[in-house]
């Protein structure tokens, strides 16, 4: 029973990771409609900060945490400037700023593996290394503290959109974009914000993993296709539905990896199993989008 | 017409200049996913080839490398090979990943270069291919698990787990354990593999704590997925002692792995007090202002090696030079005390099957030598 409590944690630890980087894309999709798989690479960034502003330079951990937020807000925002809008103001297919986007995830890439050491770099926790016990729940300290982030984030995010009136703009903009604008509801403004909120967020969760898995040039696309496939199985309609998403891949992942009587190399397979069985079974994932 | 004119004076000056050195070709990866061992590697060539030219030069010329990129991509690599073939390098380096070497051989055994990899340990790279251009000095994946056995040996443990990530290598090596472990009569109790971008190993090690191994192998490449699996051990609190692959000699886990390996004893090609590896170590200082690591010396090395044969061959003759170098007797930075690197009865894998050690971390530092040879 203790190791299934323990693996809960864990896995719950990674699920609410996932779930960030899903809800990136989910930010980022509902009132554009464009798929950015460059959330992985500002994950990626996000953990190189942490490394520069926590391990060098020693900042308090909330004060360099709110900076790199802050400084993905940017990334995001000035993204969309540069590689989104020219693209949606010459009328291009929505394929044109999906393409530009891998772009940005290749130099983003490219710049940070000449711009640091290639080796992994270590990124501090929040309240350094140690084991909670809370009963018979145990886990390390960074793995409550990514649930209590996760949490909190979520339950902003469903707050803004279920209750203010500039979160009902962005499900105006998702649902028909042309009456929104009819609407008098400023298109440019609700996509530059979902860029700037979708790498603030993935930044968030590169940030919150990275003291386990260190802050490495090539993270950004394995947190990406789990970021994707938590969105495919919780739907792109609901903010709860990228958190599901996650946790159900995390628990899938981690609860076969320890008790499925298979090979430990077979149980890699699992979450494209997953993600195989929703596009085919249900492609608008566990939850559907109000009408 | 002033200008036109001047121009092709200097291509040729530059030509004239160009032919007076020695041209070394350096395929490394500067991208890709060996660049954390590639790049260290290939400062530690530069700085010898910086030293050979301070020394004078090989035959009277300076050595010039010719450095290229190639990812670690087998499908761009042979294409890289050919380049430098073109551009007259003499003796072609090799240190990105062991099947972009593999490919490259298609090309220096039908161009007739000497090709050599100072650090690649695939086991295949000399056997797959009747390559007689072709040498590998690094220590071989087999060498490091009986290394590794013989010094676990001496435990005389019986039951054991094996650890592994999932990249080619790690996959490779952990073959190469099991199959050692087996040969031993010691009994695999649990066998766990760590995906690449895994945010966690704890359901890996629980699976191993289940098992209660007296010890554990781990066979894994990639640093970040180690270091889950070191946070997991930690975080499990269980004791049994850790025995890693040649990966652990990389000195990045003393900063990101900090409090998480003091105890693991891993295998290293690099023992800190040989005095050859002392001298060098002084003479990076020096000229680099850099801490050396034992990464930079397989780079060193294979400078030195190649221009050791270069030296012995009298001239840039490639035919020459592949006799010299099959001729090689030479103590280099890596290997245990009294190696020599050698290819006797013409074998082309040149590192001392009893040229490993297997040493200790302590202090979060990489420690003493606990252990050396297979026996």
């Amino acid at each position: 029973m203790q190791d299934f409590l323990e693996l809960a944690v864990s896995a719950t630890a990674s699920g609410c990771v996932y779930g960030l980087i899903a809800l990136a894309y989910l930010l980022m999709i509902r009132p554009t409609g464009i798929i950015n798989f460059a959330v992985g690479e500002w994950a990626m960034v996000a953990a190189f900060g942490g490394h520069l502003l926590l391990s060098r330079y020693e900042w308090l951990y909330w004060l360099g945490m709110a900076t790199v937020v802050a400084f993905m807000l940017l990334v995001g925002w000035v993204t969309e400037r540069v590689a989104v809008r020219p693209l949606v103001d010459k009328g291009a297919a929505l394929l044109a700023p999906i393409l530009a986007l891998l772009g940005v995830l290749v130099i983003t890439r490219e710049i940070i593996s000449v711009s640091f050491p290639p080796d992994p770099l270590p990124v501090p926790s929040a309240f350094g290394f140690g084991r909670l016990e809370l009963g018979p729940v145990g886990g390390s300290y960074q793995s409550f503290f990514i649930i209590a982030v996760a949490a909190l984030v979520f339950a902003g995010f469903w707050f803004f959109f279920e209750k203010t009136l500039w979160g009902k703009s962005f499900e105006a903009v998702s649902l028909n974009r042309r009456a929104a604008a009819l609407m008098g509801i400023n298109l440019s403004r609700v996509t530059a914000l979902s860029f700037a909120g979708g790498a603030g967020v993935a930044g968030l969760g590169g940030l919150l993993v990275s003291p386990n898995v260190s802050a490495h040039y090539l993270m950004g696309v394995p947190l990406a296709i789990q970021g994707f496939t938590a969105l495919v199985i919780g739907g792109v309609g609901r903010v709860e539905g990228a958190l599901l998403g996650g946790l159900l891949l995390a628990f899938a992942e981690q609860f076969t990896a320890r008790y499925a009587p298979i090979p430990s190399g077979y149980t890699q397979g699992v979450p494209l199993l997953l993600l195989m069985i929703f596009l085919l079974f249900r492609p608008t994932g566990l939850l559907k989008a109000r009408a | 017409m002033t200008k036109a004119l001047f121009l092709v004076l200097s291509l040729f000056a530059g030509a004239a200049v160009a032919q007076g050195t020695i041209k070394i070709g350096v395929i490394t990866d500067r991208v890709g996913v060996s660049k954390p061992y590639a790049e260290p590697a290939t400062e530690g060539a530069v700085f010898g080839a910086a030293e050979v030219n301070r020394r004078g030069g090989v035959l009277g010329r300076k050595v010039e490398l010719l450095i290229e990129d190639d990812q670690s991509r087998p499908d761009i690599s042979a294409a890289l090979a050919r380049k430098l073939v073109d551009q007259g390098a003499v003796f072609i380096m090799s240190i990105s990943l062991s099947p972009a070497t593999q490919q490259q051989q298609t090309v220096t055994m039908e161009a007739r270069t000497p090709q050599m990899t100072p650090m690649n340990s695939a086991d295949y790279l000399t056997t797959q291919l009747n390559n007689p251009y072709f040498w590998q000095t690094g220590p071989l994946g087999s060498t490091q698990g009986a290394t590794l056995l013989a010094h676990a040996r001496s435990k005389n443990f019986k039951r054991v787990a094996l650890i592994t990530d999932n990249s080619d290598l790690g996959s490779a090596i952990a073959k190469a354990f099991k199959g050692a472990l087996e040969k031993a009569g010691i009994q695999i109790v649990a066998e766990e593999v760590v995906a690449r971008g895994a945010t966690t190993a704890t359901p890996q090690m629980q699976k191993i704590r289940a098992a209660n191994p007296e010890a554990m192998f781990l066979a894994g490449v990639l640093t970040a997925e180690n270091v889950l699996i070191f946070r997991a051990y930690k975080e499990l609190g269980v004791k049994f002692p850790i025995h890693s692959s040649y990966n652990l000699s990389v000195p990045i886990y003393e900063t990101v792995a900090k409090g998480l390996v003091n105890g693991i004893t891993f295998v290293d090609a690099y023992d800190p007090e040989k005095p050859e590896v002392k001298a060098f170590e002084a003479a990076y200082r020096k000229a680099t202002g850099k801490e050396p690591q034992n990464l930079h010396g397989y780079g060193y090395d294979g400078i030195m090696l190649i221009t050791d044969a270069i030296r012995r061959a009298g001239s840039t003759d490639k035919e020459k030079i592949r006799e010299a170098m099959q001729k090689t007797n030479y103590a280099g930075v890596m290997g245990a005390k009294g190696m020599k690197y050698r290819f006797p009865e013409g074998k082309r894998a040149g590192f001392d099957p009893n040229g490993m050690v297997v040493r200790v971390y302590e202090k979060d530092r990489q420690g003493r030598v606990l252990h050396v040879g297979q026996k």
